[in-house]
């Protein structure tokens, strides 16, 4: 692999990371503009996606002359020193990727509370737009001070 | 339209900041030219039977960080995600025992026996990836949340009762759910319970013998790795997640006349 090559490996990357930025961006955009519960939940979806694929490609290595990367998994079953010693520089790193399964796991329970939430929600007012239930509870609390 | 332009300005700020913060080395080289030493040690100490006192026996190092090196993390993790279907089911106690009134009779026999057997081929998958978790990319709750899509097909192909009409009630799903949970807790003190038995060292969440601690899980069977404790966590965690969506999803796909009975009562109950 000529330096070259490597230079466009690395502006390969920056530009993953600021498609991620883009996506965060956007996400976040939804999450806090959106007036649709289910388009925020949606928003927010894909919030945790963009942060969970950002950590797993902090963890990362450069890919350069000499060196195949793999997956964190010894595939030799009766490892010698050798196998293992090349295996660490080989590897990427797998603690973002036990983070991120850690991570997953707590968005799909938030995932899950906040859809019951929703649905608890747009049973009781007949919508899930944000500013309309609003407004039904301003008139709700009205007709109750009445 | 004022608004929307104020969000616009701020996002594009955001990401020209973030942006100019990551090619100024705010995060450090960017693809980092090597893995961090913490990663190292876990790389080189996974699946080295030199350093038979901190192997995990588990080839894969992802599983061996979360079940074992990280393994309370992990607990309190599930513990979490316990709590999550918990709060679903208990928003709907009272109409979650309840069988489906309205008695569906699925879409056509092509789609039904097309879903019996892509069904098979889910749950075959998803039990390849948790036990094979230790092996290969994978593990119990990735399995578990392969295998509870099987259960969303079924329900939407089969009808709304089919689970019912085959006498797998919700009670039994409950059941199995917390006996998985149970033995999940069970495993990690066996060693301990084991030590204190015939009077010798054990840890919680042990997995191999320690310096101080001559007990260990089997770490092969048959030749294979087994990874000690990492194979029946997994095994249990994905029983217990397959179950639990199961649970959840039953509830969720009810008819509106069942789930409404549970929003009736207080006028604005808010």
């Amino acid at each position: 692999m000529r330096i070259m090559d490597i230079e466009l490996v690395i502006f390969m990357f920056m530009l993953t990371v600021m498609s991620l930025y883009f996506n965060f961006a956007i996400s976040l955009y939804g999450v806090v503009a959106k007036v649709n519960l289910v388009k925020k939940l949606i928003a927010l979806t894909i919030l945790q996606d963009t942060i969970n694929i950002f950590t797993v490609l902090v963890g990362y290595r450069l890919l350069r002359p000499g060196l195949t990367l793999q997956p964190p998994v010894v595939i030799d079953l009766n490892p010698t020193p050798e196998v293992i010693k090349e295996f660490v520089t080989r590897s990427v790193d797998p603690l973002p990727q036990a983070f991120v399964l850690t991570a997953v796991v707590i968005g799909l329970a938030v995932t899950l509370f906040l859809t019951t939430i929703v649905l608890h929600v747009s049973r009781h007012f007949k919508t899930v737009n944000v500013d309309e239930i609003g407004r039904l509870k301003r008139g709700y609390i009205h007709e109750e001070a009445v | 339209m004022l608004r929307d332009a104020v969000f616009t300005t701020l996002l594009i700020i955001v990401i020209i900041a973030l942006t100019y913060l990551t090619y100024s080395g705010g995060l450090g080289d960017l693809p980092p030219q090597d893995i961090r030493l913490i990663a190292k040690n876990y790389l080189n100490l996974t699946y080295n039977r030199d350093a038979y006192w901190l192997w995990t026996a588990s080839p894969e190092a992802v599983s061996a960080i979360v079940w074992d090196y990280r393994g309370l993390d992990t607990l309190f993790e599930t513990a979490v995600f316990y709590g999550a279907i918990l709060a679903a089911l208990t928003v709907f106690r009272g109409v979650a025992k309840l069988p489906d009134t309205a008695g569906s009779a699925g879409l056509s026999l092509v789609v039904k026996r097309s879903t019996a057997l892509v069904t098979l081929a889910i749950l075959t998958v998803a039990t390849s990836t948790a036990l094979h978790g230790h092996l290969t990319p994978g593990g119990g709750f990735q399995g578990g949340a392969i295998a509870s899509i099987a259960p969303l097909l079924l329900l939407v192909v089969f009808g709304r009762r089919f689970f019912t009409d085959n006498r797998i009630t919700y009670g039994k799903l409950l059941t199995l759910r917390n006996i998985s949970l149970s033995l999940l807790g069970i495993s990690t003190l066996t060693i301990l319970l084991y030590g204190l038995l015939i009077n010798a060292s054990g840890y919680i969440f042990q997995n191999q013998a320690k310096a101080t601690s001559p007990l260990s899980y089997p770490s092969h069977i048959l030749d294979v790795p087994l990874g000690g404790t990492i194979f029946f966590l997994n095994l249990f965690e994905f029983l217990a997640v397959t179950s639990g969506f199961t649970l959840v999803f039953t509830i969720l796909l009810s008819s509106e006349e069942i789930l409404s009975k549970e929003f009736e009562g207080e006028d604005h109950g808010y």
